[in-house]
């Protein structure tokens, strides 16, 4: 149902204390589409930065011989949490939801949840 | 009709001598527009920039990525010149048609990109149907129906064939993966058919600078990975190595694929995935002494890209063939799994 930018819209809407969103290929690092950010947060750049991050845990699962997908992965800032949700979609193959969150005005398992059911509107 | 003249291309301030670049193309020269040919056609910025889509191992320093958008460092830059500057005035002058180019064509819907193909790339149909999103009957289907009205997009989706979100999002991969080939390096002019409409239809248009701003980045994505371009168009086969450092499965189902005749183009198309992504993953297999560009005269029947080969039992011929390894080996140096390592050792230096 959802496309892009309705999703990501609806991600920032719904999710306490979410200040942006970008949906990101990480092979290319490109971002797919995004919303909110700031011009001292280009979330193009935090796009591309981290799919360094999703690709060392990758290849760090890969050598410990872990079997088992990534869901999330949660980076907590001293002011921010930077959520990360890998989609596993048919077509959602290699793709994540960013999210940018305010830690003051967020609750992390609330947003953990809003962002599951975002995935699964994106139908990807 | 109209016939724009544009002065010739900007050269690059450095090219790399030796990198697949020809020089060619870069007159600007001006097709005449045929009064027959109601579409006006124009040639011009045959080579956009000399460094396009090549970065050799010396080759992308210094000018690199100009407005990229993936260095926190280089928001300042944005003066460069683009790729093409004919791409440039059609978008200024919101142009709608179809933009022929050496390696495939970028439609332009009011100076905004809305589609984009390459031979190097597999199609949206590819990307769609390989894995699973869409059946290839309701493809054809949609094409039959509504190609004609230019509304294949629109079509599939209104039929509930698949939703809105994995279409856009396969469009825009497809879109983007293309354009990094249709805007590479190119020795012949291109040119620009007014009018011309792709029987997709829209499905979320691109603005001709981000898509610039993309393939540049992409263009030095690679070229950080690993700087030799060899292994984006030739045929690929694994270095022969002891013990392989593990790969990420994405990587693997490439790696499954090199069979010392695939390039990465056949490779995208067997696994139905986006050309640059395979280019990504292969600079990674190479960077890791995995995979290398397959020896120019890897010919079948020796087929020395395979090292100490055990003889094939599909091709019992071929062990007699073979009749003196040791000097198809000394003829062909690049065979020697130590000068293979000093030569990327050398090029990984010279990259620094």
């Amino acid at each position: 149902m959802a496309n892009t930018e309705t999703a990501l819209k609806e991600a920032l809407a719904s999710i306490e204390g979410a200040t942006g969103a970008a949906l990101v290929d990480y092979t290319s690092g490109m971002a797919l589409g995004t919303i909110g950010g700031s011009k001292g947060f280009d979330l193009n750049v935090a796009a591309a930065g981290n799919t360094d991050v999703v690709r060392a845990k990758l290849r760090t699962m890969e050598h410990l011989g872990l079997k088992g997908e990534i869901e999330d992965i949660l980076i907590t800032l001293s002011d921010q949490y930077h959520l990360i949700r890998l989609l596993t979609g048919r077509g959602g193959n290699g793709l994540f939801l960013y999210l940018v969150l305010d830690a003051k005005r967020s609750n992390l398992a609330m947003a953990r949840h809003q962002l599951k059911r975002i995935e699964a509107e994106l139908e990807v | 009709m109209t016939v724009i003249s544009t002065p010739p291309p900007p050269l690059p301030v450095r090219r790399k001598p030796n990198g697949p670049i020809g020089p060619a193309g870069t007159t600007g020269s001006v097709a005449p527009g045929g009064p027959a040919d109601a579409a006006g056609q124009v040639g011009a910025d045959g080579c956009a920039d000399g460094r396009a889509g090549s970065t050799g191992p010396a080759g992308l320093t210094g000018s690199a990525d100009p407005i990229g958008s993936a260095g926190p460092g280089s928001p300042g830059r944005a003066a460069a010149p683009g790729l093409s500057p004919m791409l440039h005035r059609l978008a200024a002058e919101r142009a709608t048609g179809v933009l022929l180019r050496e390696h495939g064509t970028l439609y332009l819907s009011e100076g905004r990109i809305v589609h984009a193909e390459s031979p190097e790339t597999p199609g949206l149909d590819v990307l769609l149907t390989t894995g699973g999103l869409l059946h290839p009957d309701a493809w054809r289907e949609a094409v039959a129906q509504a190609g004609a009205r230019r509304r294949v997009g629109r079509y599939l989706v209104d039929h509930g064939r698949i939703s809105e979100g994995s279409l856009e999002l396969c469009h825009v991969a497809a879109v983007f993966d293309a354009a990094y080939f249709v805007l590479g390096a190119s020795g012949e002019p291109a040119r620009f058919r007014y009018g011309a409409v792709h029987w997709l239809g829209a499905v979320r248009p691109v603005p001709v600078a981000a898509l610039e701003r993309e393939t540049l980045r992409r263009r030095e994505l690679l070229h950080r990975i690993w700087p030799d371009p060899a292994t984006d168009s030739a045929p690929l086969a694994r270095a022969e190595l002891p013990a392989g450092p593990p790969v990420t499965a994405r990587q693997g189902a490439v790696l499954d694929q090199v069979d010392g005749v695939r390039t990465a183009a056949d490779i995208s198309h067997v696994l139905g995935r986006p050309a640059f992504h395979t280019l990504v993953d292969l600079r990674r297999l190479v960077a890791a002494g995995i995979v290398r560009a397959a020896p120019p005269r890897a010919a079948e029947p020796e087929d020395p890209s395979h090292g100490p080969p055990a003889p094939d039992p599909h091709h019992p011929q071929q062990s007699g063939a073979i009749v003196d390894p040791v000097s198809a080996l000394l003829a062909q140096p690049a065979a020697d799994p130590g000068i293979a390592l000093l030569r990327r050792l050398r090029d990984a230096l010279e990259a620094l």
